[in-house]
């Protein structure tokens, strides 16, 4: 679903983000990111999502060649990824209804469609009787679910989540990891950077720990730290 | 339907908020084409002007009368045939003998006087009437009228002022264009200027569109639309100023007879079309001006999503 080939990001400035990455994920995968802070999490997701360019390698997302897509078709790949960030990224001035609609009004598929599939959505994240509240009016763990059902609505094939519950206490941040797991389990893929180690411990997902940019660590139903022999 | 008018509002609510620096933009566009516009209003009433005075004519050729000495039959359609194949010749036309009798009763009607002193029409010699492409060309015309010695008696060419208001005329149209080119650029600028502020005040929309796939057109749109409304209010502005500047002064102009004021509303309607065309160009090139940085920034040169807006 997802494949990276000696993928490299040097920034302006000369910063080497990502470092020679090469990487397999398959369709229907649960795939955590783990790293210290700066250690380019959210690089390689910018870069799946054709944020910023490579310098050098190669990205597949669901069969394309995303390195050499032109400009204009980037839109097409953002429609087969949705997104999920640490911030919620929702718009203050629209009602939760409004926020998730919004994504499907701006591809421009029609009010019939959007309605029932809006609310359906909002039934699977748990906020169907909130609809038509503001942003400003809901808890974090709320506005998350949000983000998640807008991300979601379009029912794309891939979803990328950088520190989803960056922001959250623990209970709510559970709370958002069942629903990514309900979603992971409806069969898409899901690539989660975080630098919870809880979450990851108790999730027993696939693994990749990056330092410096580069993998160190590739473990099926991994967790946050080695799992070495000492203990 | 529904995208249209969601199109609309956006542009509206958009150019609302920005309301002084959209207003400046508009000025500059109003002001640019009020300029042209007027320039050419000017130009149009000087040639309404000098037609009307000439009626039309620039250049009278007095013929001998045909069958005399060197005059055969026909040699006064010959003349004229070969006057119109000049280059600088517009039109030309020959007036026979019984015409000039004809014009001569109707210009002294009220003159028994005139029509008293000359008894004899015959005397009344034909003459070729022409109307030149420019004005300013009757020498030459003059010199190849007087080369036909044979079938020319005089030449008459238009009054040297006529000449002068052909210049006046010219300098107008240079200082009035060249004054509506330098503020239409100035309206460029100044749209991509509430383009980009549009942009600004919508970046979080604009993120999470980019985010969720909006095709970069459906995104630019918007912002298009508001730049093609800003320079089409600034031109229709325009165009009504003048309608309304050209009408007083046709008012007041019609107790001077000497001169016509009244410009044909066919015209203004078509001259007024361009102008729109024009403010709407500068309305479009103004948007893209302000998208051109957006436009990069989707090249994935540039942050698309901003951290947390
Ligand atoms: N837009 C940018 N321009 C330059 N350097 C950047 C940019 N974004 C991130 N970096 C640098 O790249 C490295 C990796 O950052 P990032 O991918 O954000 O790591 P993480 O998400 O794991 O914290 C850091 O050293 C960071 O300073
Ligand atoms: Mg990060």
């Amino acid at each position: 679903m997802i494949r990276l080939e000696n993928v490299t990001k040097v920034y302006e400035g000369g910063t080497v983000a990502v470092n020679d990455v090469s990487l397999d994920i398959q369709k229907g995968e649960f795939v955590f990111l783990v790293g210290a802070s700066g250690s380019g999490k959210s690089t390689l997701i910018r870069l799946m999502l054709r944020d910023e360019p490579v310098t050098r390698g190669r990205i597949w997302v669901a069969g394309k060649d995303i390195t050499k897509l032109p400009k204009w078709k980037i839109p097409y790949l953002r429609r087969s990824v949705g997104t999920v960030f640490q911030d919620y990224k929702l718009l203050p001035n629209k009602t939760v209804f409004e926020n998730v609609a919004f994504a499907l009004e701006v591809l421009g598929r029609p009010r019939s469609v959007i309605g029932p599939q809006v609310n359906q959505v909002l039934e699977l994240v748990g906020l169907a009787d909130k609809s038509q509240r503001y942003p400003r009016q809901l808890s974090g763990g709320e506005q998350q679910r949000v983000s998640v059902a807008r991300a979601f609505v379009n029912r794309p094939p891939i979803m990328l989540c950088d520190e989803p519950t960056g922001n959250l206490d623990p209970k709510t941040s559970v709370e958002i990891m069942r629903l990514l797991d309900r979603i992971n389990r409806t069969g898409t893929t899901i690539v989660m950077a975080t630098h919870d180690h809880a979450i990851v411990d108790a999730m027993k997902r696939r693994v990749v720990a990056l330092e410096h940019g580069r993998v160190i660590r590739d473990e099926v139903a991994g967790r946050y730290e080695r799992t070495s022999e000492e203990e | 339907m529904s995208r249209f008018v969601y199109l609309i509002r956006e542009a509206l609510s958009s150019l609302r908020r920005n309301a002084l620096i959209v207003i400046g933009a508009i000025m500059a566009v109003f002001i640019s084409l009020a300029l042209a516009f007027g320039a050419q209003v000017v130009n149009e009433l000087l040639k309404l002007n000098t037609r009307a005075w000439q009626d039309g004519t620039h250049v009278v050729a007095f013929l001998y009368d045909e069958g005399t000495d060197n005059v055969p039959p026909g040699a006064h359609e010959q003349l004229l045939a070969e006057v119109r194949s000049w280059e600088e010749v517009e039109d030309a036309r020959l007036v026979t003998k019984a015409e000039a009798w004809q014009e001569f009763q109707r210009i002294f009607e009220n003159d028994p006087q005139m029509l008293d002193a000359l008894r004899d029409p015959t005397v009344l010699p034909a003459s070729i009437r022409i109307e030149l492409e420019d004005i300013r060309l009757h020498q030459t015309t003059r010199y190849r009228l007087e080369q036909q010695q044979q079938v020319v008696r005089r030449v008459n060419t238009a009054s040297q002022s006529i000449e002068q208001l052909q210049n006046l005329s010219d300098v107008l149209q240079i200082l009035g264009l060249g004054l509506a080119v330098v503020l239409g650029v100035a309206a460029v600028v100044l749209i991509a200027n509430t383009i980009q502020l549009a942009i600004y005040a919508r970046r979080e929309e604009v993120a999470i569109m980019k985010l969720v796939g909006a095709s970069n057109w459906y995104i630019r749109v918007p912002f298009l639309l508001e730049g093609l409304i800003e320079g089409l209010v600034g031109a229709a502005l325009a165009v009504f100023a003048v309608w309304i500047a050209s009408n007083n002064l046709a008012k007041a102009g019609e107790s001077l007879e000497l001169f016509r004021l009244d410009i044909s509303n066919q015209w203004f309607f078509r001259s007024g079309l361009v102008v729109l065309v024009f403010g709407a160009a500068a309305g479009v090139l103004g948007s893209l001006l302000g998208l051109s940085r957006y436009l990069r920034e989707a090249d994935g040169t540039g942050p698309d999503i901003p951290k947390g807006f």
